[in-house]
């Protein structure tokens, strides 16, 4: 569907966005059943009040718009305040997901080969490989107890690390 | 373990992150714990039982009569009760029907020309200005706790809006031009006797609702419910 396109029912509009949403909700909350509920809060908002003649940029503005506060909402009442947030860059992206995924890709590649080894080591097992912290400590050959200081301690030098170089 | 290494372990497991105290501090590290579980291959696909799940309850709830339903699940319920917030500060005149299905006030928009009148069933006329304080042509801006709403005077007699913008209830302000009200949220823009002017939203968007008004002893008075 061209962009100056309209859908031609609620379906198309859910089929052609739910994709993209939960793949943007994700990767600012990261966890699974925390998107999903997002996703289906933002789609159960946002479908009854859309216009069928709005156009497909309009639906993506909109869905946007429902969902930042859908996340600001979701953090005041889990954390109090507001720990990540959406922003309009996000209405010019062509195909999100993979964009959101590959763009967060490279910045945890920018993290990651800024911190001394023990460290890129530790996240990547922990973060990108999904290993449990016993499986990582088996890996690394030191203790669980160990394993979980020098995860945190990690975690810890990639904020910095992140902060530092903005992302 | 602490709170910090609580909140990353539910990122690591797949966990909802439910209530959690973190001191602010720690911030910098669940975004970066967010970021770096976010960069795993395949993170942000949708799974498809999910993608099919909401297809239902969203057919469901798009073909649902506007009475309310008599089961509510723990997540509609919440969303009702959003919802419900932002419609009570639209207007409380608003049937109960209306707070209840989401949306259901944009998605039927009263005929045109025919606005709603805020009718509260439990209002009482309550002052918000002098009639002195209301010379022609006057915008005034008035908060009752309860509701907020614009007055104006034109051709002699008062009438008082919403103040609250029709989309998701935000307080709406009152451009220095005095002639329009612009909403924060989303850049819509009304009329000061409520009609929509402007705004790039894909939904039909109602007037603002306006309030009861009378001139008595020499203050207006507007019929609004009180503050409880």
């Amino acid at each position: 569907m061209g962009d100056a396109g309209v859908y031609p029912d609620w379906e198309a509009i859910y089929r052609d966005n739910v994709g993209w949403v939960y793949g943007m909700l994700f990767g600012k909350v990261g966890s699974r059943p925390d998107a999903e509920d997002l996703t289906a809060e933002v789609f159960l908002a946002a479908l009854r009040p859309l216009r069928m003649s709005a156009t497909v940029p309009e639906v993506r503005a909109y869905l946007v718009a429902t969902s930042r506060s859908v996340l600001a909402d979701h953090w005041r009442r889990t954390l109090g305040r507001e720990l990540t947030t959406l922003h309009d860059e996000l209405l010019d992206l062509k195909v999100p997901e993979e964009h959101v995924n590959a763009e967060r890709a490279a910045e945890a590649d920018r993290i990651l080969s800024d911190l001394p080894e023990n460290y890129r080591t530790i996240l990547r097992l922990r973060f990108l490989d999904g290993r449990s912290l016993k499986e990582a400590a088996a890996e690394m050959g030191v203790t669980v107890g160990n394993a979980k200081v020098l995860q945190h301690r990690a975690l810890r030098a990639a904020a910095k690390v992140a902060e530092r170089i903005g992302v | 373990m602490s709170r910090v290494q609580r909140f990353v372990e539910k990122i690591l497991r797949q966990q909802r992150i439910g209530r959690a105290r973190v001191e602010q501090e720690a911030d910098p590290e669940l975004r970066t714990a967010i970021l770096l579980r976010s960069a795993r291959l395949g993170a942000g696909t949708v799974r498809e039982e999910f993608v099919t799940s909401l297809h239902q309850r969203l057919a469901a709830e798009l073909s649902e009569d506007t009475t309310p339903t008599t089961v509510i699940t723990t997540r509609r319920r919440r969303f009702v009760q959003l919802t419900a917030t932002a419609a009570a500060s639209v207007g409380l005149g608003v049937a109960a029907d209306h707070l209840v299905t989401g949306g259901a006030v944009a998605a039927n928009p009263p005929p045109g020309g025919n606005d709603p009148q805020l009718a509260p069933d439990h209002g009482v006329w309550q002052t918000v200005a002098d009639s002195s304080a209301m010379p022609e042509g006057r915008v005034l801006r008035f908060d009752l706790g309860t509701v907020t709403g614009f007055l104006r005077r034109a051709n002699g007699k008062v009438a008082a809006v919403s103040g609250a913008c029709t989309h998701l209830g935000c307080q709406l302000n009152l451009a220095p031009s005095r002639t329009q009200l612009n909403c924060p949220c989303h850049g819509a823009s009304f009329a000061v006797t409520g009609a929509v002017l402007n705004h790039r939203l894909p939904i039909t968007l109602p007037p603002l609702p306006e309030f009861e008004v009378r001139e008595i002893d020499g203050v207006i008075q507007v019929l609004a419910p009180k503050e409880s």
